[in-house]
């Protein structure tokens, strides 16, 4: 007979006349990493408020409290702007990219008869790279004088079609946007994969009866069955997308110019590199709140998706 | 009781993890200076078996001391490792630890070590005024100051020994081809922008290599001609940015990004792509004709190809004056406050950066980079033909000025203003933005930069 256990007594709390008692074998479990996420990140969010009112320069112990100057500054301030414009554009190409690749990648693995295990480490491996080494290996194969896709397009006639892949200002995010896709679709593949693979059968052969195609199954049944692992996938890539950093630093510096300039990028180089701390994290703080709002406007709506489904 | 065991033994072993990871932390982090220092001291040529020459009266009981440097250099390592051998195998009492940096982001690598409380006890310091206003820095004695030429003085007193006097810097070229197509070396600036001409339309190579990717690079091209025309109607432009009386529209500053803009035209496809370190293969393998930048250049040239004909010219402005950057920079050796509290250490800071200019150590680093001696005494080190040129060219420049982003007190920028500065100009010379568009965001920028730093009103520098 199943006996229905309160939610806290199934956590370890156990409720005694309005005594708590903390099961120690839980806290045991529980108390290292309480205590190392409020060290590393609990107590660094909440200092970070309090420097995002300084003009602190990073070096300097006298810290001067500036109250709301950094703010003002950051959203007066074109560079800032510019940096979320390419912080927008580079999170929406990298959403929809990575999710169609990866989707389409996990139908093909899915689907094929042999070698699915091979495809599926093929399509993963990029994933395993870190995003330094990845950086610099697109950065050369990039290269306008000695990288391979312009050595290429020269070979083969094509000399006229050679870009300069990360120096000219209206290619180069999309040029890194590509990296991105590259690395991080056999991630979401993953996750398509698994979605993909528990759609029952029995609701396919009952379509194919009905007279279903390909197309309406996929588009009636599959996609309604996997909704979950598209909310997961696009939440993800939301975030990546928002927190880009190393393709940048490895790849473009931000530039030419602040064409790759992200708002994680400009933190940083405020931050550590311009002397200014105080502006950083107030930096820090803004797209702390762009990512909470962000996210949570896109999990109301693919929730309400995934319900209509 | 079963369950409190089992509780206890988790706790322990938890624990034991942690502090397991701290220790292989910590104990990662001591290898990594041992292997250094041990680096250091193995190269040493027989420190306990040789005592020729060595001096234990330095200092009463043996110190170890923290050495940090740019090491993104290979030959600034190599030679900066080998002077500590010498220092250390001269005072066996002593142990220098070299804390590597790393390579690249030496800044950041300092900021990082001051934020963790490891900040080096002797330091080549390349931006010191936070530092200094922070007061992370102690003051150098007289006997050190007085080695040098020329020091850079912060509120009157010196913190720092420039490792060397700042970088001259001209067109490296390719001799044979000049010779090969007669062209002649230009005698000012019209000439220079003909002769660019010239080799364009010899179709051959691209008449500049330029290597904008690095955002640094662009300070090459950029100081030269906007000393030429702006410093040269006002050498204290900057401080009266700061004032009022002078700002980023002005006549002067326009002209200094047309210049500019023309002389990119001349650069390599892809320059803005192409890092610094590329720039020995553009010019030993006919990619392009000529290069605008420092002395430290010609030993990369020459380990990327020894048969080529370098040739080294200086580059006048429009009337056929010489200025060059040249003279002492704020940047060099320095003792960190902290390690001068300790009398010790204190006389070992202060004795290894005399040791580092004594001449016959000090001809080591100037070779390995091909440095513009600091001191006053010139070392004697072997130089190549253009080094000599480099040399020559100072002596007879018609004015030497230290970079703007070298500059202290009311002439110092704010801290973002040069990158910023930069890219916009990387955005002119591509096209996206106009010459007076790229001023008047300059403008604005330096505007909202000096509210606040400014060290004519004191903001930001308290």
């Amino acid at each position: 007979m199943l006996e229905a256990v309160p939610l806290f007594r199934k956590a370890g709390i156990q409720m005694k006349s309005k005594k708590i008692k903390i099961d120690k074998v839980v806290l045991a479990f529980i108390g290292p990493a309480f205590l190392f996420y409020t060290i590393f990140i609990v107590l660094p969010t909440i200092s970070s408020v309090y420097y995002s009112f300084t003009s602190w320069d990073g070096i300097n112990p006298n810290i001067k409290f500036i109250g709301l100057a950094n703010y003002k500054e950051i959203f007066t301030s074109v560079r800032f702007r510019n940096a979320l414009k390419n912080t927008v554009i580079l999170t929406v190409f990298i959403s929809i990219f990575e999710n169609a690749i990866a989707l389409a990648l996990a139908l093909l693995v899915d689907s094929v008869k042999w070698g699915k295990r091979f495809f599926r480490s093929a399509f993963y491996i990029p994933v395993l790279l870190s995003g330094i080494v990845s950086g610099f290996i697109w950065k050369i194969i990039y290269n306008y004088n000695f990288g391979v896709i312009n050595t290429l397009l020269e070979n083969i006639g094509r000399a006229g079609w050679k870009q300069d892949w990360i120096g000219n200002p209206k290619l180069t995010l999309i040029m890194v946007g590509v990296v991105l896709v590259w690395k991080g679709s056999g991630y979401y593949m993953v996750i398509y994969l698994a979605s993909l693979q528990s759609v029952s059968t029995d609701v396919m052969e009952a379509s194919i009866v009905d007279g279903a195609g390909p197309f309406q199954r996929f588009k009636s049944i599959t996609i309604p069955l996997i909704s979950g692992a598209f909310t997961i996938n696009f939440t993800l890539s939301l975030i990546n997308g928002l927190k880009v950093f190393d393709q940048i630093s490895v790849m473009t510096d931000g530039g030419p110019g602040f064409s790759t300039e992200t708002i994680v990028y400009l933190l940083y180089k405020s931050g550590f590199n311009e002397g200014r701390q105080g502006y950083g994290t107030a930096i820090g703080i803004v797209l702390l709140f762009i990512i909470i709002f962000l996210n949570t406007v896109q999990q109301k709506f693919l929730k309400r998706r995934e319900t209509q489904l | 009781m079963k369950k409190r065991w089992i509780t206890g033994i988790l706790c322990i072993a938890i624990a034991a993890g942690m502090l397991g990871g701290c220790a292989s932390g910590n104990s990662q982090e001591t290898t990594g200076s041992q292997a250094d220092s041990k680096a250091v001291e193995a190269t040493e040529p027989g420190k306990q078996a040789e005592t020729e020459g060595e001096e234990s009266s330095l200092i009463s009981e043996p110190v170890q001391m923290t050495l940090a440097f740019a090491d993104g250099d290979e030959n600034a390592k190599i030679a900066i490792t080998e002077i500590a051998n010498r220092f250390m195998k001269k005072y066996p009492n002593v142990s220098l630890l070299i804390v590597p940096s790393n390579g690249t982001a030496y800044n950041e690598f300092l900021k990082t070590k001051s934020g963790v409380g490891e900040f080096p006890e002797i330091v080549e310091m390349r931006d010191p005024a936070g530092y200094v206003r922070a007061g992370m820095l102690a003051p150098l004695p007289a006997e050190i100051t007085s080695l040098l030429q020329t020091t850079a003085e912060f509120d009157g007193t010196v913190y720092t020994a420039a490792l060397a006097a700042g970088d001259t810097r001209g067109i490296i070229y390719n001799k044979n081809y000049f010779e090969e197509n007669k062209l002649e070396i230009p005698k000012n600036w019209d000439e220079f922008i003909a002769l660019c001409e010239k080799i364009e339309d010899l179709g051959d190579m691209a008449p500049l290599a330029v290597g904008a990717a690095d955002i640094w690079h662009m300070g090459y091209w950029f100081y030269k001609i906007y000393d030429d025309n702006v410093l040269s109607q006002d050498p204290d432009f900057i401080e009266h940015c700061y004032d009022g009386s002078a700002d980023w529209t002005s006549p002067e500053v326009l002209k200094t990004f047309e210049q500019l803009k023309q002389t990119f035209t001349y650069a390599q496809n892809g320059w803005s792509s192409t890092p610094d370190a590329q720039m020995p293969t553009f010019l030993v393998n006919d990619m392009a004709a000529m290069l605008y930048s420092a002395p430290y250049m010609f030993a990369s040239i020459e380990s990327a190809d020894p048969d080529f004909e370098m040739g080294w010219f200086p580059v006048a402005d429009e009337e056929g004056t010489m200025r060059l950057v040249g003279g002492s920079v704020p940047g060099g050796w320095s003792i960190s406050a902290e390690a001068a509290e300790n009398p010790n250490k204190k006389t070992v800071g202060e004795e290894f950066i005399k040791f580092f200019f004594a001449p016959e150590n000090y001809a080591i680093y100037c070779e390995a980079l091909n440095a513009i001696p600091s001191t006053k005494i010139t070392p004697e080190f072997n130089r190549t033909q253009v080094m000599d040129d480099v040399i020559e060219a100072t002596k007879n420049a018609d004015n030497l000025s230290v970079l703007w982003n070298n500059r202290v007190g009311k002439d110092e920028l704010p801290p973002d203003f040069r990158n910023f500065t930069y890219k916009t100009l990387i955005e002119m010379c591509q096209g996206t933005k106009t010459v007076e568009t790229a001023s008047t965001e300059i403008a604005a920028t330096w505007k909202t930069a000096m509210q606040s730093f400014n060290p004519i009103t004191g903001v930001g520098i308290e």
